[in-house]
């Protein structure tokens, strides 16, 4: 076929069929494995009327779960974000022995189920356990009790900080530094007022992602939560009981204020990067 | 301020940077650091500023220890080659930085801070852009943005590290004249670090000429252009010809003739003889063969653009260059195919390496 002249095609790049074929299919894609779903969750949870869902929500269970989530959430979020700074400060702008060992074990979480962590903790402070015997002399109780709860999280949720900010520090270097230290600035100094604003972007979306996965983090909670209901249960694991006692209406009300919860962290990042491009165009450069 | 470099060694796992250097700065001058990559006048810069710690031996201050003092009490203006300017702040808040850290007692009231910046950007040339950022400039005004913030601390000595390498040529003849210029206003002792011999011998007052971690040689920049130390400075300052010859006997000799040179001779052996291209020396070719001592050349090329004619000779299947007056060029009516006989006025001979 001869090339037409008038063809607004460019040099590099594909036909108009390839093209609209390829979009066609990542949007069928999203839609049968993201969005579906997640519509049959907000379908499901009004399947009988606003008031069943609303009552599945009120629940004192229910209530207890959602509590349990956030404060949860609100430990391990802070935790994650002072050791990920201080974790990729240290690889980033420094050589030491044990570099590699260091970076290594960040992504220990990543690569190691979740019920396994579960499991690792129960080894560690279960009844049978390691420290067990002492920690039931001293009457703490870690396993089967909020403390076991968080501590699972905060493992499970190590990485995400700390792999969101190592490579973006290590791209900017130390100059920056190095100057405001010549400059007269203090450790403290240095830190507050150049690193941080030269990380803010990335610490945030670290942040957000580290939060998103402390909310929904099912596996390694499920093994040291011991489901008691009202005290131990997160959302995720409430939305299990609810649905294995085929409460599906409840389950789905708790799942869609999960979802929701997700939802609004993705439009929070969304909006930050609409708001704030300049800034952070003009921090990448 | 006077700094005192005494024996200073560097290494970075297996790699030698500095290999026991010492040297005198003199209170007020501004002095170049000139060598290759690798060859350790940046980490020599570093050590001054405190941002590396020497492996050895001492820097002083004024005849003051400088072990025990941080990089951030050594009141010290760097500038870094890629200027290091803080990215989320204004032109203004770059320079005040220096001043705005301080601890209480010492930091300016902020009325004075404004005022005090306000005549560094002026000084700079810089106050319409105050409220600019980094990434909204161009690499000279980032470059002089970054030098007002090092002065803005007040600093005894200021350490630049490549200052032009980043900019295009233009940029970087004018920002040379300009920073020049400043110095002489402002007598603070200077060092810079450059790869680039045109820009330290038209800077710098004296040149530290540097290779694998060792000083070759220091001196102004006359010295150092006409005297140079070793066949390294010559190789490195550039702009020379190396004619391959012989010593015998003490003598160097280019195809059997005896060539005067300057300086020591060296042992008997290959050798490369060094010649200026303007102290090449050319004149009309006699009908009846070559004069006595002298060579013959034929014109390969000509350029004839300025006050200056540059003459590309074939010598015996050598490449020469030389140099002369445009005058003395149609004095001598050369033209690209005429045959000249050539002399050296000044040369220099080296024992050829393998």
């Amino acid at each position: 076929m001869p090339a037409d002249p008038h063809s607004r095609r460019p040099a590099v790049g594909e036909g108009p069929v390839t093209r609209l074929a390829l979009i066609g299919l990542a949007i069928l894609f999203l839609a049968a494995f993201l969005a579906l779903p997640l519509a049959a969750v907000f379908s499901q949870a009004l399947a009988k009327g606003f008031g069943a869902f609303l009552k599945g929500l009120t629940d004192p269970d229910a209530l207890s779960a959602i509590q349990l989530t956030l404060t949860v959430a609100a430990i391990a979020v802070p935790l994650n974000l002072v050791f990920g700074v201080a974790a990729s400060w240290a690889i980033a702008k420094f050589n030491f022995r044990g570099k590699s060992l260091l970076l290594a074990l960040i992504d220990l979480p990543f690569s190691v189920s979740p019920v396994i962590s579960g499991l690792v903790y129960v080894l560690l402070f279960g009844l049978h356990g390691s420290f067990g015997p002492w920690l039931r002399d001293h009457g703490v109780q870690i396993i089967f009790a909020v403390p076991g709860v968080v501590m699972a999280t905060v493992f499970v949720t190590f990485p995400f900080v700390a792999r969101e900010l190592i490579p973006l520090m290590q791209e900017q270097g130390v100059e920056d530094e190095e100057a405001a230290i010549v400059l007269g600035a203090s450790g403290w100094q240095t830190f507050r007022l150049v690193t941080l604003p030269n990380i803010r972007w990335g610490l945030l979306y670290g942040v957000l992602l580290c939060n998103a996965r402390a909310m929904g983090e099912f596996g390694a909670v499920s093994v040291v939560s011991g489901h008691i209901r009202g005290k131990t249960n997160t959302m995720p694991l409430h939305v299990e009981i609810l649905y294995n006692e085929y409460n599906f209406v409840a389950a789905f009300a708790v799942a869609s204020l999960l979802a929701l919860l997700a939802l609004v962290t993705l439009a929070a990042k969304a909006i930050l990067e609409w708001r704030f491009a300049d800034q952070i165009a003009a921090a990448k450069r | 301020m006077a700094i005192e470099i005494r024996n200073v060694e560097k290494t970075f796992g297996a790699f030698t940077a500095l290999g026991g250097v010492s040297l005198d700065v003199r209170s007020g001058e501004l002095l170049a650091l000139l060598g290759p990559s690798g060859s350790g006048k940046t980490t020599l810069l570093r050590i001054i500023a405190g941002l590396d710690h020497a492996d050895a031996g001492e820097v002083s201050f004024d005849g003051q220890d400088t072990r025990d003092r941080a990089a951030r009490d050594r009141k010290v203006g760097f500038v870094f080659q890629h200027y290091a300017l803080f990215r989320h702040m204004t032109v203004f808040d770059n320079v005040a930085f220096g001043l705005r850290v301080k601890k209480k007692a010492e930091r300016p009231a902020e009325m004075d801070i404004r005022r005090r910046v306000g005549q560094l950007l002026e000084m700079v040339q810089l106050s319409h852009l105050a409220s600019r950022y980094p990434s909204q400039l161009s690499g000279g005004q980032r470059q002089r943005v970054a030098l007002a913030r090092a002065l803005a601390i007040e600093p005894k000595v200021l350490l630049l590290d490549e200052p032009f390498g980043a900019l295009d040529a233009k940029v970087r003849k004018d920002l040379r004249k300009w920073l020049r210029h400043l110095h002489d206003d402002m007598h603070i002792t200077s060092i810079f670090v450059t790869h680039d011999q045109e820009e330290a011998l038209e800077l710098a007052d004296r040149v530290v000429v540097m290779n694998h971690g060792q000083i070759i040689q220091v001196g102004t920049p006359a010295e150092v252009y006409d005297t140079p130390a070793d066949s390294f400075v010559f190789d490195f300052l550039g702009g020379v010809n190396r004619l391959n010859g012989v010593i015998e006997g003490g003598v160097a000799r280019l195809d059997g003739k005896a060539v005067r040179v300057d300086g020591e001779v060296g042992p008997n052996g290959p050798a490369v003889i060094y010649v200026r291209p303007h102290q090449v020396e050319l004149d009309v070719a006699p009908g009846d063969g070559v004069p006595e001592g002298k060579w013959s050349a034929r014109v390969s090329s000509l350029h004839a653009a300025g006050p200056v004619a540059r003459l590309e000779l074939d010598l015996a299947g050598r490449a020469l260059e030389a140099q002369l007056s445009r005058d003395r060029l149609s004095d001598l009516a050369l033209d690209v195919g005429s045959w000249c006989t050539v002399d050296f006025r000044h040369a220099r001979v080296f024992p050829a390496k393998n």
